[in-house]
């Protein structure tokens, strides 16, 4: 079995686990990533979704309950680290609209408003009210985004459907890579001679090549374009773990593809190295400090059995909200289901509570008491938790 | 207003094997449901066709009227009825007295029955528990309950009868005391019809005494909530009861690519009020896992209760009332149908329409237990080839529906309502229950100008509450994880609220 030695291993390669290993790779670590396989940040719609409560979400923050693990991060911090992601984006053709104590709307593909604050620059023209007059655009046999969901709210807006040959989401995204074919869409569009003052597409609007599309589009079309996110597979979401990705390898990090981390080994107070599998093949990474960054439920870093809630990697204290009964309220829509407080708590340092071992750090939709739904945060918080678990992680390494 | 000769209330199983019954008999009539086909009890029940062993040692009339029915179903329903056969296993510690009792009344009824070791059992069924004693085999079969009704309501539209869903009986029309008619609200416009009759049959399950008040009559029952979930794993492909005197959780019944395991048996007042409890859902699972282990460890994709509505009686645990029916003559032009299972169906239809005939003062015999079922020409199964072949339009991933499905049904049926599109496709049945394809078909109906568009929204949203009234008790492990990625869908990415 071939053993490897780094100074850093992160566990998860969603929002959190990349920004702080990032931090701690452009510190001069050696650090590995290690993923069991996609994260959920590629479901998502890619908006840095920071607190929903509040014109300014860092207001917002400081009206959440005192257990909520934003309180553990100076609200300065909290700014600084989403003002860095705005840097890295900007910096990797995807920039990011917005400021960090400015909350903003987006669109959903159902004609709600979704409060977010930073967003992808496709999205930047999203309007702010529901008499905007639009025109949507989508394309035929698109099976996850149906326009007429949203005209049941914005009485102005209309729309029009273009074949593209195919009709998924991620088939459609490929194409609009092809110049050839984004020429032709444009004439189509041209041909259309739309009055509306807003252009909306599904997005759909390419991969990497997204913000430049939308230059284009806006461009020839003489007005303001912007993107709808869409149920999963989400282009946005995508996207964002892309950049993410293409940041921390260019810090020098190392990412651990498809190994799922299946045993750990300790000493002590230490966890010395984490055991990984992958098609039979096991590996050892061997490592004086941990990030714990798998997530939530979806992510795969929680698991609920019938009376309790399991963390899967080492195995750490979890809070669980109640017995079974309390995990969910009766009203669907309430925001409220206890499920959302589960997790790993942590100190001041993004340290398990109860955890034997000094080496482990904890970010991201992990950690207990977030409510991610009930409160508004979404990578926001994980860019946040990320950057300061990596302080400490840091400090504790020094 | 719309004249016919028997007015029907309730498409369950028994009103709709009424219909089919007097279709044949060449009797006008209208059936009015207020939900879809199957809704009430029918539709919420094992889908076991019983051979008539759970109640061989309890009750050897019902026995012997099932072991009749159920071989009559499977020669006339082929299409609806899967011949699994079934297994009554013995546990260590069941009683061997029960063992000998429920030979011998399997023997006196004439229900076959052959007795295996546990290592023959465990060949058949390989993921029972390794432990048990032995098993007895019995002629239990699967049935599709919502397949059946829709079955059955094909002769009645072939020969003329009509039929109205999703519409309430407001009204009973009377005159000079006598029962002549109904005025039924469509539950979705409010557009009153009138229906006029020379009888009507309340066929109307655990709301039976409701429809009765309405022309003046009670009917007394005593409704007893029965519970199940669902796996998402055919764990055997045999019916599996335990051995013993009818308890909780002692039925595995597997259907299509699932099973159900159930039941519970709790009194309760009000059918359109019944909640499942943790307990239940704990019990059934810890039952049906002494029978087969992997209960324990298999996702749980939903759980769900239908309600009983047997003949009043003042034993305490409703298991032991008579699984029996009654017809009951109110004298004012109108009858209640009460009682039975779904196996008995067609012979409580048979029993109804002869006192039918003899009010009406015609002969004609029955034919219902002799011709095959109409429409099941038509049902092909699943062939997995056909279905593929649109796999660009797969609308739902986990049962393969394709958007020319639900178009279809939409067309056929010109249904506003989602759960109509699932009964006659499986849309929505598989692990997510309903979780991706819902939003997708609610679009389509928007699309085809069926809804409006905020129909479809407030469609999604009522659908979205439905679904977790059902799944809101299996959630833990990976149904959970599944649960938090669809809220995080509705209620993250598309910021669906209650009133937003």
């Amino acid at each position: 079995m071939s053993v490897i030695a780094y100074d850093v291993i992160v566990i998860g390669a969603g929002t959190a686990g990349l920004t702080a290993g990032a931090r701690l790779a452009s510190e001069g670590l050696q650090v590995a990533l290690v993923t069991a396989g996609e994260p959920t940040a590629c479901l998502s719609t890619g908006c840095i979704d920071v607190c929903a409560a509040g014109v300014n979400p860092l207001d917002g923050i400081a009206d959440l309950p005192e257990s909520h693990p934003y309180h553990r991060i100076a609200p300065a911090a909290i700014r600084d680290a989403l003002l860095n992601f705005q840097r890295q984006c900007a910096g990797l053709h995807l920039p990011y609209t917005g400021a960090p104590d400015q909350n903003r709307l987006v669109l959903s593909a159902i004609g709600t408003f979704k409060t977010s604050c930073l967003v992808p620059v496709t999205m930047r023209s999203s309007p702010q009210n529901e008499e905007e007059k639009i025109h949507i655009v989508t394309f035929a046999g698109l099976k996850d985004f149906y326009p007429g969901y949203i005209l049941s709210r914005l009485r102005n807006a209309a729309f029009s459907t273009y074949d593209a040959g195919v009709s998924t989401t991620m088939g459609i995204a490929a194409n609009f890579e092809d110049d050839t074919f984004l020429e032709a869409f444009i004439l189509w569009l041209e041909k259309l001679n739309l009055r509306e003052n807003k252009i909306a597409f599904p997005a759909v609007l390419g991969l990497e090549s997204a913000a430049a599309i939308v230059d284009t589009l806006e461009q020839r079309l003489e007005r303001p374009v912007f993107e709808i996110p869409t149920i999963p597979p989400s282009m946005p979401g995508r996207r964002l773990f892309n950049v993410l990705k293409d940041h921390f390898r260019r810090q020098g990090g190392v990412i651990y593809w498809n190994w799922p981390v299946v045993g750990v080994e300790k000493a002590g107070r230490q966890i010395e190295a984490v055991r990984l599998e992958s098609q039979g093949r096991p590996m050892s990474l061997n490592a004086r400090a941990f990030i714990l960054a798998t997530g939530s439920f979806v992510g795969g870093g929680l698991s609920a059995r019938r009376e309790t809630i399991i963390e899967k990697v080492f195995d750490l204290p979890v809070f669980v909200p109640g017995t079974r009964e309390d995990w969910f309220e009766q009203d669907y829509f309430s925001r409220n289901h206890g499920i959302g407080r589960a997790g790993i708590a942590a100190d001041a340092a993004f340290r398990p509570d109860g955890c034997p071992w000094d080496n482990i750090f904890a970010c991201g939709a992990i950690l207990a008491h977030v409510e991610a739904l009930k409160n508004g945060c979404g990578h926001g918080f994980a860019i946040a938790t990320g950057e300061a678990a990596a302080r400490s992680c840091l400090e504790y390494l020094r | 207003m719309i004249k016919t000769d028997v007015i029907i209330i309730g498409g369950g199983a028994t009103g709709c094997g009424i219909a089919r019954d007097l279709a044949l008999r060449g009797i006008p009539h209208c059936l009015i449901e207020k939900g879809d086909f199957a809704a009430g009890a029918t539709g919420a029940c094992h889908g076991l066709l019983h051979s008539g062993g759970r109640y061989a040692v309890s009750d050897p009339v019902a026995a012997k009227e099932c072991y009749d029915e159920n071989r009559i179903l499977r020669r006339i329903g082929e299409k609806c009825v899967e011949r699994t056969g079934g297994l009554f296993v013995r546990l260590p510690g069941d009683s061997k007295m029960f063992r000998e009792r429920f030979l011998r009344g399997c023997d006196d009824i004439g229900i076959p029955t052959e007795i295996l070791s546990s290592t023959r059992a465990l060949e058949l069924v390989p993921n029972l528990n390794p432990a048990l004693e032995e098993a007895i085999v019995v002629p239990d079969c699967s049935i599709d309950p919502f397949r059946l009704c829709l079955l059955n309501m094909k002769t009645s539209q072939i020969r003329g009868g009509m039929s109205f869903t999703r519409h309430r009986v407001m009204e009973i029309v009377r005159s000079h005391g006598r029962c002549i008619g109904v005025k039924a609200a469509d539950v979705y416009t409010g557009e009153i019809k009138e229906i006029h009759a020379n009888l009507i049959v309340n066929a109307s399950g655990a709301w039976t005494d409701r429809v009765a008040r309405l022309a003046g009559c009670e009917v007394p029952l005593t409704l007893s909530k029965g519970s199940l979930v669902i796996t998402n794993h055919r764990l055997t492909d045999m019916v599996i009861n335990r051995l013993r005197p009818a308890s909780d959780g002692d039925i595995i019944v597997p259907n299509e690519a699932v099973c159900l395991a159930g039941t519970t048996s709790l009194l309760v007042e009000d059918p359109d009020r019944i909640g499942i409890e943790s307990a239940e859902v704990d019990t059934i699972i810890g039952e049906a896992g002494r029978m087969i282990p992997h209960f324990n460890s298999t996702r749980i994709i939903r759980a769900f209760s239908g309600v009983r509505p047997l003949l009043k009686s003042q034993k305490l645990d409703s298991r032991e009332i008579s699984r029996g029916f009654q017809i009951i003559d109110h004298q004012n032009g109108m009858y209640s149908i009460v009682g039975g299972k779904l196996t008995t169906f067609r012979l409580m239809a048979e029993k109804m329409v002869d006192t039918i005939m003899t009010a009406f003062n015609l002969k004609r015999d029955c034919e219902t237990a002799e011709r095959p079922l109409d429409g099941q020409e038509e049902l092909s199964g699943y062939p997995l080839n056909k279905r593929l072949a649109d796999m660009k339009n797969i609308v739902c991933e986990c049962e393969l529906v394709t958007r020319g499905d639900v178009e279809r049904i939409i067309d056929q049926t010109g249904t506003r309502h989602v759960g109509d599109i699932s009964h006659r496709t499986r849309l929505g049945m598989g692990p997510c229950q309903g979780g991706f394809c819902t939003f997708r078909a609610l679009g389509i109906m928007h699309d085809m100008d069926i809804l409006t568009a905020e129909q479809s929204v407030q469609s999604l949203r009522e659908f979205l509450e439905r679904r977790f009234r059902g799944i809101r008790y299996a959630l833990w492990g990976d149904q959970l994880r599944e649960e938090q990625l669809v809220e995080y869908i509705y209620l993250g990415i598309l910021a669906l609220g209650k009133h937003s």
